[in-house]
């Protein structure tokens, strides 16, 4: 990378949801990693992932904050549109959870089984997640049919922009919900709700947001797309790096462009609790651990697919060729060795420690 | 005429869009954030769904077409500036047709008609489609049976087809789940 020389700085229009994990692409602008890898990243904020989807699918975005599921529901087009998409790293593992209604978290806790407990409702159990083939979908329903819950059939499932589920609970519309934070903390906040479960506590480490773009992208531009990935990827190191950081990327977060919550707030959700194993925890780098792009992230979620019966047949040498394109490893190395991020051997990590029916 | 639901949850004015549709003889209801919206669909039916395409909802809308595969609605996006390009990527991309803002009132009514027609159609296709697609999955399953039966039972190929069909008759079953039968069973036994 040369530095001084001087050359136009390329512009890439980057859409994010505000959300507490779009923090490695705010940081990334915040301290100049953008123009130190010869880009200028303009962020978008959007409402809704349909709007991500469809922006970056159209070419007015060119990279995207998105849940890693979405990512695969598009390459196989679940309830959607399908495209081809590239998934240059991942951003963050963990931070999201289940919150139930106070009562019916009050008696969780005295050991009740859930599925007693939401059989009793007068009503067919209403729990949202954030987009049909979302992460939030994926631990919603995992944690359900761990207790015996059919997601698909025992309640009523419905996506509904993270804002709006405290207030939803609140009127009494939602029986629970999984989204990521400062939304899960909020119910605690208004006292309409509990979180009853950390996704870290589904699995520890899970793949939780990624940094997408159109695969045509990935493949015309590698050299873009690798010093993208270079200046986020630096971004998810220095936010690891100390708690300091983090609280600095709160007061940025707090910006009204961006999610517009107070610092504080947003601190209590950025900042690793003192408790909890920090495996299980909100974490963005992990020495590259949670950057890499594993393939048997994408398998696990082809998999999920399949199990709710959105996507038919099991033709593992198909899907490993399907991953080969969307995960862009080769971008992703070369990434990590321009920064000195370690690499994995592997290509693949030990498997996700949730039940796992292929055939029924 | 069809019932339109418009979905107004952002700060973009759709008063105008609603009253060139009632001009214009439709039955409009109008919902003004997720809630209202899930009640609206499930209560009144809406027959098309008009939204912004900075509205929170869409992904709510875009729940409702999993979960209800064989009964979704059309949706139209409504836009207040017209990047041709993102037009073009939404229609290939589910949403049935796309509105800018600023269109006459009097072009309103056509484009609702050929969204509904053009919904049908890629229904219609769709389904055509996973029907394809099981064919070629069938097809797979009982080459693989028809395969086993080859290897194991040394049948030929003729042979080993009948096998399976007399199966599917006395059974009562089709001949891709006594296929299916079959590969599980070798699976188990090795």
């Amino acid at each position: 990378m040369t530095l001084d020389k001087p050359r136009r700085r390329r512009v890439l229009h980057v859409g994010f949801v505000p959300l507490i994990d779009c923090a490695p692409l705010v940081a990334a602008v915040r301290l100049g990693l953008d123009g130190k890898h010869g880009l200028s990243l303009q962020l978008h904020r959007q409402a809704s992932w349909a709007a991500v989807r469809d922006k970056l699918l159209s070419g007015e975005l060119d990279a995207v904050h998105a849940l890693a599921g979405l990512v695969y529901g598009v390459e196989t087009g679940i309830g959607g549109p399908r495209g081809e998409l590239a998934i240059l790293m991942t951003l963050n593992q963990n931070g999201q959870a289940i919150v139930l209604s106070s009562g019916l978290a009050r008696e969780l806790e005295r050991g009740r089984p859930l599925r007693e407990l939401l059989s009793a409702l007068p009503r067919m159990p209403v729990l949202a997640q954030t987009f049909p083939t979302g992460t939030h979908a994926m631990w919603l329903y995992c944690w359900l049919a761990a207790q015996g819950v059919d997601p698909l059939r025992d309640i009523h499932g419905l996506s509904m922009p993270p804002p709006q589920m405290p207030a939803a609970m609140a009127a009494g519309d939602l029986d629970g919900y999984c989204a990521g934070e400062p939304w899960s903390r909020q119910a605690e906040a208004l006292g309409v709700g509990k979180r009853v479960v950390r996704s870290g506590q589904i699995w520890p480490g899970h793949p939780e947001k990624v940094l997408a773009c159109r695969r045509q992208f990935a493949a015309l531009e590698p050299e873009t797309a690798t010093a993208l990935t270079a200046a986020v990827l630096e971004a998810c190191r220095w936010l690891d790096q100390s708690p300091d950081h983090r609280r600095q990327a709160a007061q940025w977060l707090a910006h009204a462009d961006i999610i517009g919550l107070p610092a504080g707030h947003l601190a209590a959700c950025l900042l690793p609790p003192a408790d909890e194993a920090p495996s299980t925890c909100l974490r963005f780098h992990a020495d590259g651990q949670v950057n890499f792009p594993w393939i048997s992230d994408g398998r696990w979620f082809l998999r999920q697919f399949r199990r709710w019966g959105w996507l038919a047949g099991a033709d593992a040498v198909h899907d490993d060729a399907l991953l080969a394109e969307v995960h862009r490893l080769a971008s992703y190395r070369a990434a990590a060795q321009r920064i000195g991020v370690p690499l994995p051997v592997e290509n693949s990590r030990s498997g996700p420690p949730l039940d796992d029916p292929q055939r029924e | 005429m069809p019932r339109i639901l418009l979905l107004n949850d952002t700060e973009k004015p759709l008063g105008e869009l609603r009253d060139a549709l009632q001009a214009g003889g439709h039955e409009v209801l109008v919902a003004t954030g997720t809630r209202a919206l899930l009640k609206a669909v499930e209560e009144q039916q809406p027959d098309v769904v008009i939204v912004d395409v900075d509205s929170p909802s869409r992904d709510t809308l875009e729940q409702l077409a999993l979960i209800d595969r064989h009964a979704p609605r059309p949706v139209v996006v409504f836009s207040a500036d017209a990047d041709e390009q993102l037009i073009r990527a939404a229609l290939g991309a589910g949403v049935t047709a796309y509105i800018v803002d600023g269109l006459a009132p009097a072009r309103l009514a056509p484009i609702i008609q050929v969204a509904l027609a053009r919904f049908e159609q890629q229904s219609h296709l769709r389904r055509r489609l996973d029907e394809v697609q099981q064919k070629l999955q069938d097809r797979k399953l009982i080459d693989q049976a028809k395969g086993l039966l080859m290897d194991k039972r040394g049948m030929g190929e003729a042979e080993a087809y009948a096998a399976l069909r007399r199966q599917a008759m006395q059974q009562n079953l089709k001949l891709a789940d006594v296929a299916r039968r079959i590969i599980a069973m070798a699976e188990l036994l090795g």
